[in-house]
């Protein structure tokens, strides 16, 4: 690759251990979490090759997501990645518990995890305020708490959910995300647990491979409804970020949501422009997993039809077994493009400063830097 | 073309496998049920490390099975750790897609030494 390019890793799974959740959960939720009731779990597809990846452990055997030097030493260092931002393992399905007070508590305990044990280890972590949205003034008061360390850089919440997110039931959230200059992010994979609707607008499909690729419909349904219900009218500076969701479907579902606006424009007076417009200025996609068409001309070619240089962003996933490598990735990009979506826009958005100890252009393009032999 | 001695066939039990190198270049070598297979521990997709995978079969569920789910190549598969991509050991074909063939090295047994042709 001829021109240096730093990496800003959207998108990292880091774990954490019961029982040191133990140590931040008061009673009387800290009984009720040893006795083994952690949430409401998931619904049971089976992914024979696991969810997590087989070889993310270090030569010592242990895993490399379940310890900040590991994942630091072990990934960060291998990619040369500049900041990774943390979204915890098992960590938004307990928002959608039916028990709104122990999904506050269960969020609240991950989030001083990352506090104590993960931010003050490398100066590369970032990390999500973990939030539980089915209670929206506990969730703000966890965005209140949170906000004041600097290494959480936005809200997360899951999109498996009761309603759409546009709905103004959801405002307390965004008012404080706004309040806090923090966006508001979601990630998959919750579709269809505890009190969630089905997982698919065609209810409960079968198997994995079919709930995992229609994850996206509800990502489809939250954009749709932030647009519609005026949620970016009432909060001008709230940001989106769909985490984990690809990117290839946004130009056809921006071009059928124009279409219908010019006709059903007077039921949603507050929109005075395309509801595509909107989306460009406050919503943002991550890459992963970047689809793969076998000619891969068709998914540059769809590349260009929205504004990629300010909406999409880098994210491995790591260690799933979905996730993208960073020199994956930007070789799926237009060159043209390629700085602001492995880096740059995630930059200005997350506000990162260059680090000065970071040498630009480690990305690693070779298979052996995947690998820690 | 050349030929590498990589160890005694005690070595290498039946129905394991592992990763050896000749030179700069990292080998799978396995022993399916007695013969000897190797490949390249590169996987076509993005490049894990695709001999440090699992060994096992594949499901077959067709009319011929009665629409039933059955077990078969118990063995004979070699699935990538990072993406789930399965390969037919003997052949190198990937399962998913039937134009990806990744190459096979001949491999020999001589004097009780497994040697892998590059």
């Amino acid at each position: 690759m001829a021109t240096p390019l730093s990496v800003i890793d959207t998108d990292i799974h880091s774990s954490y251990d019961r029982r040191r959740m133990l140590d931040f959960l008061p009673e009387p939720w800290r009984t009720r979490y040893a006795s083994g009731n952690d949430g409401p779990g998931h619904l049971g597809y089976w992914n024979p090759n696991g969810v997590m990846r087989a070889d993310a452990v270090t030569p010592d055997g242990e895993r490399i997501e379940g310890n900040p030097r590991h994942l630091a030493r072990y990934f960060l260092d291998e990619y040369g990645i500049e900041y990774g931002v943390l979204n915890p393992e098992r960590s938004v399905h307990a928002g959608l518990s039916p028990d709104p007070d122990y999904a506050a508590a269960i969020v609240s305990a991950i989030n001083d995890i990352l506090a104590a044990d993960w931010l003050p280890v490398d100066p590369r972590y970032r990390a999500s305020i973990i939030v539980a949205p089915n209670d929206p003034d506990l969730a703000a008061q966890e965005i209140h708490r949170m906000a004041a360390n600097p290494g959480f850089v936005q809200v997360l919440m899951p999109s498996g959910a009761r309603m759409p997110y546009g709905q103004r039931y959801f405002n307390p959230i965004y008012a404080a995300a706004v309040e806090n200059d923090l966006p508001v992010a979601l990630h998959p994979g919750s579709e269809g647990v505890g009190i969630s609707g089905a997982p698919t607008a065609a209810g409960y499909p079968t198997n994995y491979l079919e709930w995992h690729t229609d994850l996206v419909t509800s990502y489809m349904a939250h954009m749709v409804s932030l647009v519609t219900e005026g949620a970016f009218i009432k909060f001008p500076t709230l940001k989106f970020v769909l985490i984990e969701g690809g990117a290839a479907w946004l130009p056809p579902l921006l071009w059928r949501f124009d279409k219908n606006w010019k006709a059903l424009r007077q039921t949603t007076p507050w929109l005075e422009r395309p509801p595509s417009e909107y989306i460009a200025e406050h919503i943002l996609l991550t890459t992963q997993p970047i689809e793969e068409p076998d000619r891969p001309e068709h998914l540059r070619a769809i590349l260009e039809m929205f504004p990629v240089e300010r909406m999409l962003m880098f994210s491995s996933d790591y260690p799933h077994w979905d996730g993208d490598t960073p020199d994956f990735a930007a070789r799926a990009l237009p060159a043209s493009v390629r700085s602001r979506v492995l880096s740059e826009t995630a930059r200005e958005l997350y506000r990162l400063p260059a680090r000065a100890d970071h040498a630009a252009g480690a990305l690693a393009t070779t298979a052996a830097a995947a690998r820690h032999d | 073309m050349a030929s590498h001695v990589i160890g005694p066939v005690e070595e290498f039990s039946e129905d394991t496998h592992r990763v050896v190198k000749i030179r700069n270049i990292e080998i799978g070598v396995f022993n399916i049920h007695g013969t000897f297979y190797a490949l390249p521990n590169v996987c076509p997709h993005q490049f894990g490390p695709l001999c440090e995978g699992r060994v096992n079969g594949t499901m077959a569920c067709d009319a011929g099975t009665g629409w039933n789910y059955v077990w078969v190549r118990d063995g004979e598969i070699l699935t990538c750790p990072w993406h789930g991509w399965e390969f037919d050991i003997p052949t190198g074909r990937a399962l998913a897609r039937s134009k990806v063939r990744i190459r096979t090295y001949p491999v020999a047994i001589e004097n009780g030494q497994v040697i892998v042709t590059l």
